[in-house]
């Protein structure tokens, strides 16, 4: 699939802390934003599920550290239990530690994997809600990401992790590259404009609403418990990999019937990087049919190949901010508000 | 208490319908002696044998087939041939309110596990999580896993009896048994079929799955509410398990124990039923025992 226009220039905005436009309309449920950074700002790297070599880690510390970010990386990076980076205990050691610790103003995790959902209910988020910081990451962090979001009312950045940067920058895209950057201007508080192909399967509509979502694999396994996503008056997106068309028409029947659908502001479908048919069990539909099969009867926005997800091009999305979405004849864009 | 639809005695009609996926007709002509010697007219439905993609014909068909043997008043069980994929796709599109009217058994796992959620917690009516039509190939008919379900259709009260396992939690506990398909009960979290578990003995099995994705979803049981007050857990197969490039290092069964650990009911792992032959017939909605000694577990209705 051509994912050629992207991110069109931004306007860079010098934001600072609380220096957002509050939205008059029904407003985030965020008790309190994490500050965005200045350069000289310290990162810290932990290693919540899967494990991650410091050789790996690299590429993602020399780019941060080329930004002007101190960066600390965290004793999760290189250490190892099986497909975790580290057991339970250490990896929500970690974690604790560098959500609490006042030297750490942000936290990017180091991979993604599989092991977030096993230390959620151990961290201690008291002083996190008091004193917000912006946790970065996505695929399996989508459970911090709605456990922040939709459970404690704080944002965070939606982005690749330390494990997605490349180690030679020359073999980088331009749209690569720019999806890297994203992070930095998220971080710096940028107003962000994300362009996605014109589609003739999108839905038509412009529509403001707060941005939450993820992987589609972890926000249906969420569902029911206390990290699970609430939807209404949002703009949802979903994204997923290695999955087969029948399992995703199962989690969007799962989203649908659970009341998920119903009242979105409007609907981001990121890559969905599908795993194809078995010969002899063809599914004989198409994720856009798929997707548009269960929001058929709504009305909000809908587009399509938006460039999030498990792709090299996959942009930083400030989750749990105000977003407006616009869903035109010949463009799809998605502005942030705050 | 949960309604129990009426035993089927000789010459009763058994429909047979394909709600999920596609099953050639070659492949379910033993489940139908089966029947047939078993003493049961069988009347089969439009969806066994027939094929849309990957279905067995599509929504509408599907729907209309399994509707239709829902509401005739003749058919005194359904049998589901095959799983698969594609009860979730018209479960909302199904009315019950005949077949609450007069219930009949409903047959069927894997994916018809979401059909026995929406039936109990829907029309509180029990239904049967048993063998299907290729259980009955190769000679499966005869073995004791596919006789379980003419038993259980006859009204023959289950006793079955399994080995001890060393992850086993000892005890006793008496309640209503629910489950079937772990990957399904997780789908149907926060849906109208959703199953209350409190009280309840409930049961897994799983095939096919990834250990990892076997963790996240007993991970989500248990952050949803759904394991704190069951009356007992009973771990059936999980057949087939894949494990990442990277090893997961433990086994389904370990993964399971460990999120189990802080429980007191009984549990007891290793239970025949699931994806493969030992697959007693289970009855979701009915009361059951559940005694786990070290000398060996008894599942049997009260």
């Amino acid at each position: 699939m051509d994912r050629k226009n992207f991110l069109q220039s931004t306007i860079p905005l010098l934001a600072t802390t609380g220096a957002f436009v509050k939205d008059q309309t029904r407003d985030l449920e965020s008790k309190k934003f994490p500050p965005y950074l200045k350069p000289g700002a310290t990162i810290g790297i932990t290693c919540p599920s899967g494990h991650l070599k410091m050789e790996e880690a690299l590429p993602c510390i020399n780019k941060m550290e080329a930004w002007g970010f101190k960066v600390v990386p965290g004793r999760t990076i290189g250490i190892r239990d099986f497909t975790f980076a580290g057991t339970d205990e250490e990896r929500a050691r970690e974690l604790q530690q560098m959500i609490d610790d006042d030297g750490i103003d942000t936290i990017m995790l180091g991979r993604g994997g599989y092991g977030a959902v096993r230390i959620i209910d151990k961290i201690d988020f008291s002083k996190f809600i008091k004193k917000p910081k912006w946790i970065i990451g996505f695929s399996d962090a989508t459970v911090l990401h709605l456990h922040l979001n939709c459970k404690l009312g704080i944002p965070s950045i939606h982005s690749k992790m330390c494990n997605s940067f490349p180690e030679d920058e020359s073999t980088e895209t331009p749209e690569q590259a720019d999806s890297i950057d994203s992070i930095r201007r998220c971080l710096l508080g940028e107003k962000m404009v994300y362009t996605a192909p014109t589609l003739q399967q999108n839905r038509i509509g412009i529509s403001k609403g707060r941005l939450v979502g993820g992987n589609l694999s972890i926000i249906q396994m969420l569902c029911g418990s206390r990290s699970q996503i609430r939807t209404d008056d949002t703009i949802l997106f979903i994204e997923d990999v290695g999955e087969y068309l029948y399992k995703l028409d199962g989690m969007m029947w799962n989203l649908l019937r659970s009341g998920k659908l119903n009242r979105l502001k409007g609907l981001i479908i990121g890559a969905f990087r599908i795993k194809e048919d078995d010969p002899g069990e063809e599914f004989g539909k198409s994720m856009y049919e798929i997707v548009m099969e269960k929001v058929g009867k709504f009305n909000y926005p809908v587009c399509f190949d938006f460039p999030v997800g498990h792709v090299l091009v996959n942009y930083g999305l400030k989750c749990g901010m105000m977003h407006r979405l616009e869903v035109k004849q010949d463009s799809a864009q998605l502005f942030s508000l705050q | 208490m949960t309604i129990l639809p009426p035993y089927l005695k000789k010459g009763d009609t058994i429909g047979l319908v394909a709600p999920a996926g596609y099953m050639p007709e070659e492949k379910f002509q033993t489940c139908i002696k089966t029947l047939h010697d078993w003493g049961f007219d069988t009347e089969l439905g439009k969806t066994p044998g027939h094929q849309f993609h990957y279905f067995a014909g599509n929504d509408k068909e599907r729907t209309k087939d399994l509707q239709r043997m829902l509401d005739n008043k003749k058919i005194k069980a359904i049998l589901c041939v095959r799983g698969g994929y594609g009860v979730g796709r018209i479960i909302e599109k199904l009315d019950f309110s005949k077949f609450m009217q007069h219930p009949k058994w409903l047959i069927g796992f894997s994916d018809i596990t979401v059909l026995h959620n929406h039936i109990f917690s829907k029309c509180n009516v029990a239904t049967l999580h048993a063998p299907m039509a290729a259980a009955f190939n190769d000679d499966g008919f005869k073995n004791e896993y596919v006789k379980s379900l003419y038993d259980a259709l006859t009204g023959v009260k289950a006793n079955y009896a399994t080995p001890s396992h060393p992850f086993n939690h000892k005890g006793s506990a008496s309640g209503i048994l629910v489950g079937g398909n772990l990957a399904l009960l997780s789908h149907l979290v926060g849906t109208s079929s959703d199953i209350k578990t409190r009280n309840k003995i409930l049961f897994v099995e799983d095939t096919g799955e990834y250990i990892y994705n076997v963790d996240r979803m007993m991970c989500q049981l248990k952050r949803s509410g759904k394991l704190d007050g069951l009356k007992g857990l009973v771990v059936g197969r999980f057949s087939d398990m894949n494990d990442t490039t990277i090893p997961f290092g433990q086994t389904v069964e370990e993964v399971i124990r460990d999120i189990v650990k802080e429980y007191k009911y009984p549990v007891c792992f290793d239970f025949p039923v699931g994806h493969q032959d030992e697959n007693y017939a289970l009855k979701v909605g009915a009361k059951y025992t559940l005694n786990v000694k070290a000398s060996g577990v008894t599942l049997s209705e009260s």
